[in-house]
């Protein structure tokens, strides 16, 4: 590969993509059936502050080229980030080598070239390349790390910041003739604070915002917002155990839903590892719960035209009032088990809301209750679906903060969780590839 | 494993004058200290699922980190490529860190007599109470190595891999007839380091990893259970053996009957029993981070203001060790080159040291006590823990479970998460026991411990004599993930929050 960074859009350069094709050519000549080469490229410059002082500047640069090789109906996979034209030979070589002393299996496949992205040529398809990344310089990142510090603060103990800017550039083909690509830049400030109380205690407050275009992020309320996070801490108390209205605050909704998606996935069903394995196209959940996949949102973090195989994405529906509609499956995963092939995971999944508003509308509909804004540790079972969560955030009462809580642990199970959804508002965080807006449960046990 | 310099040097084609070239050019611009972390990392894993091993692959990562220091800041880039060009132009970017280019500045000058080595960062007067030491200036030496390899994973046959794999998962599935599915992996790695610093110091060494782990399904009338095991060494080939077959296909199995059983107790706060090895997680997580400088440095850890002073119960002694052989969190060396050791954070109960890279033991004014890790070439090392454990007590563990009138045994944990600042866990608990009138009864899970780290250490009331160093696959992430082990003898916490189910009935 070159050194060469192609300045007008992405990364790779035309020699770049031209060594991935050659890759595929050298694994079929040795002998492997078929072949995918991944060819990705990444650069992100970054600058950490501590308490208002640049306390951390970093520069990476990345590429690595990953074979996935189909042989005597074997398959493995071989990554490298030392490649060029010379030792490509050698790396294949050893990789069927590899391949050869696996056993052989069937299922494995490259996709149906029909299936694949036919639209993803230039990888600026979905609009997350912002050409601004090429003006900026040490002295700029500087200069916005350091303009979002609000150190010095008084109550605050210590404050970390952290501006960077990166792009990634990816480019896929096989041996049936697929061709892809998928540019994306992205700019991210998140910031930490610890704040003491009167009593010497410490409490941390975190914010973050990240956008694919530069004009889009808004650094500017984020160490207040961490700040005023962490002051709000202050002074937690008990409260009794039970059950309780629970809203959970857009910022952190989307860890109730991550194990929703992990059991919808088709190798978690083919190892029954999933408690949504017999759903697919039953009513699960209630009526009021419906999740997309906006995959093809433009502009928008975590949209892609591809996924890890080369399979297009669309925009569809992952449960529908209810029904869970599709499950994500791989075309390995669907040769072994019988299921339509769809993709490898959900996108951007985005949970649809039931009602206008954000966190203080759903505190007035629920009247009194528990806010949820962080969850600490926890787990649930992917084959039962029961969870424990540590949970913190706050009393409410008549739609009002009361005080803060700390210390608190949800039990249950996701199903009876979701079926006792009663509202999502429309609040979504936009910085977010999983757009799950505030969201309010009936009947939560609150179990210490 | 400690190869020869020369075979270092070859791997990524460089010379010392070369290198010494390199970090005065990361000093040109005004920074005080500067380092090179060449690594070439080979790695491979197979996979055996659904009966046969279908599914092998390796890679290989290869490049060198330049680090610059200003005073605690610190500019970081890398290169993919060990070429001079790369090289330094990797070494101006971590230079930026020192301001503005002054193109007047003069040469950095680089110390060649290893008697200078750390001077600058090492202050004689406390070490937490504890006398400073010099730390080893010499070379590598292979008859101190922690990790000697008697086979190389990089020349260790697929097939040979493969059929352990099959045998034991062939092992395990005929344990039980209740196993519907087993997961076995292996994977093994082999990453050869050089590392070099403006004090002229020149380190080596190959360290080797590798991890075996079972995950199994059991179903039992329309109950679906599941169990994970690991076992990881740094090591060669040479670990797999019949013996680890029949461990690990023994744990896998071990306690299937009383998950089954299992219920969620009511919640509340109660004493708990953490069962000797494993539950160390909660000493890595709970405790072990607030000790690690960085935090400390920053004022973020609930430890900031205590060292010297008492944190818990005389008795109590707490160890992060690189020394252990084989050890997973092992080090010859650390990240930075400074020799791995064994450091004790607290020492009958009194706070006695944090864990510090070179940034943080300048800033204490101490000698690093070799915990400056990264995950790669490509980031920045930390102070991060290693092997964490408590050492023994003298109570009996089954004294320990007998003086419980009503609490909690738990030996089993996954998911911890804490907050520095607060100190505030949780961890989720995998399996259990309730303890009632002394005696373990109902078998317990998918609960949570939820408590404060400082506290929880205060509220220790007994110590065993039996304390283990778990061998599973442990990864410390704090950015970067790193391998580490963690242990602790049998204990009992006086008060921590379990959080079960109808709790409020």
């Amino acid at each position: 590969m070159t050194d060469n960074i192609n300045k007008d859009c992405g990364l790779l350069s035309p020699e770049d993509m031209a060594l991935a094709q050659s890759a595929l050519e050298i694994a079929l000549k040795e002998g492997a059936s078929k072949a995918r080469a991944n060819l990705s490229c990444s650069v992100m410059d970054l600058v950490a502050t501590l308490n208002g002082q640049v306390d951390k500047v970093t520069h990476s640069f990345d590429r690595s080229l990953t074979m996935y090789i189909f042989a005597d109906g074997r398959y493995g996979t071989f990554s490298t980030n030392r490649v060029s034209a010379e030792g490509l030979t050698e790396f294949i070589r050893k990789g069927l080598e590899t391949v050869r002393a696996l056993s052989p299996d069937p299922c494995r496949n490259l996709p149906d070239i029909n299936r694949t992205a036919m639209d993803a040529g230039s990888g600026l398809e979905l609009g997350l390349w912002d050409p601004e990344r090429n003006d900026m310089d040490p002295g700029r990142r500087r200069a916005i790390a350091l303009e979002a510090s609000i150190w010095p603060k008084e109550g605050l103990i210590s404050e970390e910041g952290e501006y960077s800017d990166s792009v990634s550039d990816i480019y896929m083909v096989d041996t049936q003739g697929l061709e892809c690509r998928h540019i994306e830049t992205s700019f991210e400030y998140g910031v930490e604070v610890t704040a003491q109380d009167k009593d010497g205690n410490r409490y941390s407050g975190y914010w973050w915002d990240s956008s694919p275009k530069l004009e889009n992020l808004e650094i500017g309320d984020c160490g207040l917002t961490a700040m005023k996070r962490a002051v709000a801490q202050f002074a937690p108390q008990d409260f009794p155990l039970g059950r309780y209205n629970m809203v959970v605050e857009n910022e952190v909704a989307g860890r109730l839903l991550t194990p929703v998606l992990n059991a919808l996935n088709g190798s978690a069903i083919q190892q029954q590892n999933s408690f949504l394995a017999d759903s697919l196209g039953k009513k699960v959940f209630p009526d009021n719960l419906t999740v997309i996949d906006c995959a093809r949102e433009e502009g928008r973090s975590g949209s892609r035209l591809f996924d890890s195989e080369g399979v297009a994405t669309s925009n569809s529906t992952i449960i529908g009032h209810g029904v869970v509609e599709e499950f994500f499956v791989t075309t390995y995963i669907a040769a072994k088990t019988g299921l339509k092939p769809t993709v490898d995971d959900a996108s951007r999944p985005k949970v649809m809301p039931t009602m206008r508003g954000g966190t203080s509308d759903l505190l007035h509909m629920c009247g009194d209750g528990i806010l949820v804004t962080g969850f600490n540790g926890g787990n649930s079972n992917p084959t039962t679906g029961r969870f424990s969560f540590g949970v913190e955030g706050f009393l409410f009462k008549d739609g009002k903060i009361v005080h803060p809580v700390r210390e608190a642990v949800i039990t249950g199970d996701l199903v009876t969780l979701w079926n006792n959804l009663a509202a999502a508002g429309s609040d979504y965080r936009r910085c977010s590839s999983r757009q799950v807006p505030t969201l309010a449960f009936r009947d939560v046990d609150f179990s210490a | 494993m400690i190869n020869t310099e020369n075979y270092y040097l070859d791997t990524f084609g460089v010379s010392r004058s070369l290198m010494e070239e390199l970090a005065a050019e990361g000093l040109r611009t005004g920074g005080d200290y500067s380092d090179l972390f060449f690594e070439s990392t080979w790695g491979s894993s197979l996979m055996f699922k659904d009966g046969e091993v279908t599914f092998g692959g390796f890679n290989v990562d290869y490049g060198v980190g330049i680090r610059v220091l200003k005073g605690e800041k610190t500019g970081y880039a890398y290169s993919e490529s060990t070429s001079r060009e790369a090289m330094m132009s990797a070494a101006k970017a971590a230079g930026a860190i020192a301001g503005s280019s002054r193109s007047d500045a003069s040469p950095a000058r680089i110390l060649t007599d290893a008697r200078d080595s750390g001077s600058p960062y090492v202050r004689s007067d406390s070490n937490g109470g504890r006398p400073v030491r010099k730390f080893f200036t010499g070379v590598p030496n292979p008859a101190a190595d922690r990790y000697p390899v008697l086979n190389d994973w990089r020349t260790c046959s697929t097939a040979g891999q493969a059929a352990f794999l099959s045998k034991l998962a062939n092992t395990v599935t005929a344990k039980d007839n209740r196993i519907v599915k087993v997961i076995a992996t292996l994977t093994s790695q082999m990453s050869d380091y050089l590392m070099f610093n403006s004090f002229g110091e020149l380190k080596y060494d190959t360290r080797p990893l590798a991890t075996v782990a079972v995950s199994v399904i059991f179903k039992q009338g329309d109950d679906m259970e599941s169990k994970s095991v690991s076992r990881s060494w740094r090591t060669g080939s040479e670990m797999l053996s019949e013996e680890l077959v029949s461990e690990i296909a023994t744990m896998a199995v071990k306690g299937i009957d009383e998950k089954f059983e299992a219920r969620r107790p009511k919640g509340g706060k109660m004493q708990v029993v953490m069962g000797a090895g494993a539950s160390g997680i909660l000493l890595h997580e709970a405790m072990g981070h607030a000790f690690e400088a960085d935090f400390n440095r920053k004022g973020q850890s609930i430890f900031s203001d205590k060292m010297g002073k008492r944190i818990c119960p005389k008795g109590i002694s707490i160890v992060d060790d690189a020394t252990l052989r084989g050890n997973r969190g092992s080090l010859n060396f650390d990240d930075e080159g400074v020799p791995g050791q064994r450091t004790m954070m607290v020492e009958d109960g009194i706070l006695t040291s944090y864990l510090h890279d070179r940034i943080s033991a300048r800033f204490y004014g101490v000698t690093p006590t070799g915990n400056g890790r990264r995950e790669s070439f490509r980031y920045e090392p930390l102070p991060r823990m290693r092997a964490t454990y408590m050492e023994g007590g003298d109570a009996d563990p089954q004294d320990i479970i007998a003086s419980v009138k009503k609490g909690i045994y738990v030996d089993d944990f996954t998911n911890g998460q804490v907050k520095i600042g607060e100190g505030d866990f949780t961890f989720y608990v995998n399996s259990g026991f309730l303890i009632e009138n002394g005696r373990k009864t109902m078998p317990v899970k998918d609960i949570n411990i939820i408590g404060n780290g400082p506290q929880a250490l205060a509220d220790i009331i007994a110590v065993g004599n039996d304390p283990v160093v778990d061998k599973g696959a442990w990864t410390c992430g704090k950015g970067q993930s790193v391998p580490v082990s963690c242990g602790i003898p049998t204990v009992l916490v006086n008060g921590l929050t379990v959080g079960g189910e109808q709790a409020y009935d």
